[in-house]
């Protein structure tokens, strides 16, 4: 079976001869819900950006739904059918609500454009904003403004970059039951999290990346229990 | 009273055009671009040469005026030329110039290069049209008398001083709509906020790049025009507005359309009302006192939203 996202061996890095991820591999099957863990600095926010088509990879590929993606530019990935939401400044401050989803929206083939009644519907908080800048809106609501952005142009595969950071634990959950509704849709979703018990809670697998590397990848209930995960965020490693 | 008004108000449209086209270069671009003027000045003269091709190709030797205006239909015709080669012009100087040092250079990089960019363009302009001045057309207006005398000083305007206001207020307008309304116009305000964001949505920034040299290019010759309507084509047109442009962008908070349109007005009234008050030599100097004088209470300009 296909993938829906699969790195093989991925390297690259902001810098000619600085490699943050060293030779990633990771497959998301269609219709799960992925957790990419790590310490910080692991590089977990560099191979989503290197998927997004926005930090350069050097070498290995990336597949969508087994079609390489590697070196499509950054602005046609959404066409390809790749969501991407980035950890900050992920909705456009200055555009209104309904902005922010027209122009998503306006930016795909007809065939990909969803309807923003639609996310309006998956997020009733949002309708009501429609038409205050984004920028104006609190944390959480921003962070499903930035969601609501990239399903309407209906991805195959959302990745989303620490969507619970910043948010108290009682919006996480709220974020996070989106999220598994946006699941329901047969979205496939690639999430990366520092908040570990909450993204093992929703996440069928999890990754752990450790120095630009998968190190531990398995059943998210199995990882839950095992010591070893505590391990690689202390720096221990395991071999 | 009502005629320096009307005058700075006639002088602050041309500003306020091209520092419109300033303003969005420099939020979608990142740098200051000094050649902005000269592509006021390449405006007003490719529109010279638009129109003797027009007439020529018409036959038509001179130009029979649609009144109660001081030309003819051939010169919207010149100026909608003008604006497309202008256009034209620009988008050159960024694949030859601009692209490149974007993917190396820093803004200050860019700021340079545009200011080395308005020497050529100004002395290529020299070159190919000489420095006499030009007129688009020979026909004297009779100005109108909208307000006696007697009443603060009476104002009397042409047709043609009134045209700029108009065109001046219809391209704003428009270039509102624009931003506002479509596609385009909300991913060029999505790209001056964040290009990075703009790509995970799927714009094409360099595509928007392109749009916005052909906008405020496009606009700047259309300011060239106008001041070549109201006034004398010459080749330094363009390098002697090119303070008050920046004075009338940083006014309004560079970035902001509306800020710039008002920064132009303010800046064109203040020169106006510079005249009687100190002298014309002072023009320039009082524009900038205004301008520091706004600064001062309000360092981000009239519009300006915080970094
Ligand atoms: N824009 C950047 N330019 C250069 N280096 C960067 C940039 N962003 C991140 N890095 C470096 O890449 C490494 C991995 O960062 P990141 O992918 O953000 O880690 P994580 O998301 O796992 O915390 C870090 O060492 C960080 O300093
Ligand atoms: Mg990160």
């Amino acid at each position: 079976m296909t993938a829906a996202l699969e790195f093989c061996a991925v390297e690259g890095g902001y810098e000619p001869g600085l490699p943050i991820l060293r030779g990633a591999s990771l497959a998301v099957q269609q219709g799960e819900i992925v957790a990419l863990l790590g310490p910080n600095g692991a590089g977990k926010s560099t191979l989503v950006k290197a998927a997004a088509g926005l930090v350069p990879i050097w070498s290995g590929s990336v597949m969508l739904g087994g079609r390489d993606i590697t070196r499509v530019p950054a602005h046609r990935m959404v066409r390809e059918g790749l969501g991407f939401v980035p950890q900050t400044e992920n909705v456009f401050a200055n555009l209104s609500v309904l902005e922010n989803l027209q122009l998503a929206a306006a930016l795909v083939p007809k065939e990909r454009r969803g309807s923003i009644d639609a996310m309006f519907h998956l997020f009733p908080d949002l309708a009501r904003q429609r038409s205050l800048p984004a920028g104006r809106l609190s944390g959480g609501q921003r962070q499903m403004v930035a969601v609501a952005r990239a399903l309407v142009a209906s991805p195959s595969v959302l990745m989303l970059d620490e969507p619970s950071a910043g948010l108290s634990p009682l919006l996480v959950g709220v974020v996070f039951e989106r999220l598994k509704a946006v699941r329901e849709t047969g979205v496939t979703i690639l999430l990366v999290e520092q908040n570990v018990k909450a993204a093992l809670a929703i996440a069928d697998r999890a990754a752990v990346l450790v120095e630009g590397r998968e190190r531990l990848v398995g059943a998210a209930s199995d990882l839950a229990d095992d010591g070893r995960l505590a391990g690689l965020y202390l720096g221990a490693g395991v071999h | 009273m009502l005629q320096l008004i009307a005058d700075g108000l006639v002088v602050g449209s041309v500003i306020s055009l091209g520092a419109v086209g300033l303003t969005l270069t420099y939020s979608i671009l990142r740098f200051a671009n000094f050649g902005q003027g000269e592509f006021l000045t390449w405006g007003a003269y490719l529109a010279v040469s638009a129109l003797s091709l027009t007439l020529a190709v018409t036959g038509a030797g001179v130009m029979a005026p649609i009144e109660p205006f001081s030309f003819g239909w051939q010169l919207p015709v010149a100026m909608v030329a003008s604006a497309a080669l202008t256009a034209a012009l620009a988008l050159a100087l960024d694949w030859a110039l601009f692209a490149r040092l974007r993917r190396t250079g820093s803004a200050i990089t860019l700021v340079i290069a545009s200011f080395g960019a308005a020497l050529a363009l100004r002395n290529l302009l020299q070159f190919l049209y000489g420095t006499l001045p030009e007129y688009y057309t020979r026909e004297i207006q009779i100005a109108i008398r909208l307000v006696p005398r007697d009443t603060l000083g009476g104002l009397r305007v042409t047709p043609d001083q009134m045209l700029v206001l108009g065109v001046t207020a219809a391209a704003v307008i428009g270039l509102h709509l624009l931003l506002t309304r479509t596609t385009l116009g909300r991913a060029m305000r999505a790209t001056a906020q964040n290009p990075a964001l703009a790509r995970v949505a799927g714009v094409d920034v360099e595509g928007v790049v392109r749009a916005t040299w052909v906008i405020g290019a496009g606009l700047a010759a259309v300011a060239g025009v106008m001041a070549g309507l109201v006034g004398q084509i010459r080749p330094g047109l363009g390098f002697e507005l090119l303070l008050p442009l920046f004075a009338a962008a940083i006014l309004g908070g560079i970035g902001s359309v509306w800020g710039a349109v008002a920064g132009g007005l303010i800046v064109g009234l203040a020169e106006s009302f510079s005249v009687p008050l100190f002298g014309a030599e002072y023009r320039l100097a009082t524009a900038f006192l205004v301008l520091i004088a706004i600064l001062l209470l309000r360092p981000r300009g009239l519009f300006g939203e915080k970094a």
